[in-house]
């Protein structure tokens, strides 16, 4: 091995800043134990007052957004949060809380193992977003034709590997197919009065996708309102778990006082190692 | 709405295919077969892996399905080594220390200080990219490129700054656990490849130019490109490679009293938000 000269190591001495910044919370520190807050802002709203008078959506909007919604987004955005609520008992997210469950994980884990399973659809809401925003000043037909390589499988494998279309996060297939609630889910939202130019052109685009037996996906779906109601394409991800969570934890915690007998475990006959 | 007629026959064999894996699991990897065995990659785990080759030996094998020899397995469990240090100033130690300090689990608090790595300003996710510059480096270098040529290109490509992933570093310039590592390689005879040596060429370069040195990253991924492995395998072999150090990081909080850990007045946070308002008008008007 030759001899090689490293450079000498020390620090960059970096300027790091002294306090913690937030543009969203300010506490008020107890006169006798400057740890402790007597009261809390969002946003400059005092908690208590956010408590009587507002909706969850509207503090939940209020806290990434800065703003407290209008009547009509406070709508749509709630009608997202219950159309996503739960992903389903048989998404692997759902069934990765199951598992924890019966397996008596501790239960504060559940949520969490979920969540992180779930993130391979919401890494996948921050690129629909950026995706959608780019696409709105493109033609239809320009994105279709970024799509041959999709149309073209012809084995089960290579179909389903097409089936979330790189070229269009948020858009694809679901079991080989288009995912039909979804698009139910997409066609109710898109006829609120928040909606906007976003979930138009999905809708739009999903249409122009059905004769690649493709269309909305959930991560597509929540991206576009995401969009409509002016959050960033950064909390995507975040915002998208959290509506997923509650359906996560509930059918995680379900699971927890069964016994580890109650869901199926692969017989030996049918586990088949391929090589 | 209903799938376009075309696609009927392909999505009949998508049926069909899931279908035949509904309580079946098909494996490329393993699997314990009780009273048979427990199989990896074709090898009896428990007659010639466990007691037989080292944990790292075994643990690549999990992770890219070829088993290493020896030497190979010690310099990697030796790269684990340099990335488990006990210091919570580190972004994901001290989500394990805050895990102490807040008495969730050592579990919990490991695993998600290891979920901190996969982050793009440091951890494991970065040598996808650290890996990729080199190996796209050699394939230039190989058509023709200098090793300036190729420095050039990427600072080009980072408006003039010399931000490469596998050199530079936060925090510090220089890092001194390369030379830790070049010497447990030379012990353990893992050999200098095209890779590495480009890696230094370009490491004197951006000595001389920027005065930035190469990181445990460029070493690494130069290494391991060396020894045949792509960025995937690469990224997959590091997945918990802060545990041990995360783990560490949570006990000393543990042991602590809870809440002592950077503790935080009110004050501490530094509010640079909107001044304390009222509701607006139309939403205590619909009350």
């Amino acid at each position: 091995m030759p001899e090689f000269e490293h450079d000498q190591v020390r620090s960059r001495n970096e300027a790091f800043a002294e306090l913690i910044p937030s543009r969203i919370w300010r506490e008020t520190p107890s006169a006798s134990n400057p740890y402790l807050a007597t009261a809390a802002q969002c946003h400059g709203y005092d908690l208590m007052d956010l408590m009587q008078h507002c909706r969850f959506v509207e503090v939940f909007y209020l806290l990434f957004r800065g703003e407290l919604p209008s009547e009509p987004q406070a709508q749509l955005l709630e009608q997202l949060m219950i159309a996503l609520i739960n992903p389903g008992p048989r998404h692997p997210a759902t069934r990765a809380a199951m598992n924890a469950g019966i397996g008596k994980t501790e239960a504060a884990h559940i949520l969490p193992i979920g969540l992180g399973v779930l993130g391979g659809a919401a890494r996948q809401v921050e690129e629909a977003m950026r995706f959608m925003r780019r696409a709105l000043k493109t033609p239809i037909d320009e994105q279709l034709q970024k799509l041959s390589a999709a149309v073209s499988a012809d084995s089960p494998e290579d179909w389903l590997t097409a089936s979330a279309f790189e070229s269009t996060p948020g858009f694809g297939r679901h079991y080989g197919d288009c995912d039909l609630l979804t698009q139910k889910l997409a066609t109710q939202l898109s006829q609120l009065p928040a909606a906007g130019e976003v979930l138009a052109w999905g809708e739009s685009f999903a249409r122009a996708l059905q004769p690649l037996s493709a269309g909305w996906l959930p991560a597509g779906l929540a991206a576009a309102v995401f969009c409509d109601l002016g959050f960033q394409p950064r909390v995507g991800a975040s915002l998208f778990q959290l509506l997923s969570a509650p359906g996560l934890a509930a059918q995680g915690v379900e699971m927890s006082n069964k016994p580890i007998t109650a869901m199926p475990f692969v017989k030996d006959e049918d586990y088949v190692i391929e090589r | 709405m209903s799938s376009s007629a075309d696609n009927t026959e392909i999505q009949q064999e998508v049926q069909a295919f899931l279908d035949g894996r509904r309580q079946r699991i098909v494996s490329r990897t393993g699997g314990w077969f009780p009273g048979k065995g427990v199989f990896s990659h074709g090898y009896s785990m428990l007659d010639e892996l466990v007691g037989e080759k080292s944990y790292f030996q075994i643990l690549i094998l999990n992770a890219t399905g070829r088993l290493v020899e020896r030497p190979l397995a010690d310099w990697v469990e030796a790269v684990y080594g340099c990335l488990s240090w006990p210091d919570p100033r580190i972004w994901c130690n001290q989500i394990g220390a805050l895990a102490g300090s807040a008495r969730a689990s050592v579990v919990a608090g490991t695993a998600l200080g290891v979920l901190a790595t996969d982050a793009r300003s440091y951890g494991v996710l970065p040598l996808i990219e650290g890996v990729g510059f080199i190996q796209q480096a050699l394939k230039k270098h190989q058509s023709g490129l200098t090793a300036e040529d190729i420095l050039q290109e990427a600072t080009s490509a980072r408006g003039g700054k010399p931000y490469i992933v596998g050199y530079i570093r936060p925090i510090a310039k220089g890092d001194e656990r390369l030379v830790v590592m070049e010497k447990i390689a030379k012990k353990l005879q893992i050999p200098v490849g095209p890779h590495l040596t480009l890696a230094y060429e370009i490491e004197k370069l951006l000595l001389e130019k920027y005065q930035e040195g190469m990181n445990i990253n460029g070493y690494v991924s130069a290494v391991l490109s060396d020894q045949g492995f792509s960025a995937q395998e690469i990224y997959q072999m590091f997945a918990c490679l802060v545990a041990s150090g995360v783990t560490a990081c949570y006990l000393d909080t543990f042991k602590q009293p809870p809440e002592s850990f950077l503790p935080l007045r009110c004050e501490d946070i530094d509010y640079q938000g909107t001044a304390s308002r009222p509701l607006p008008d139309f939403i205590l008007a619909r009350q």
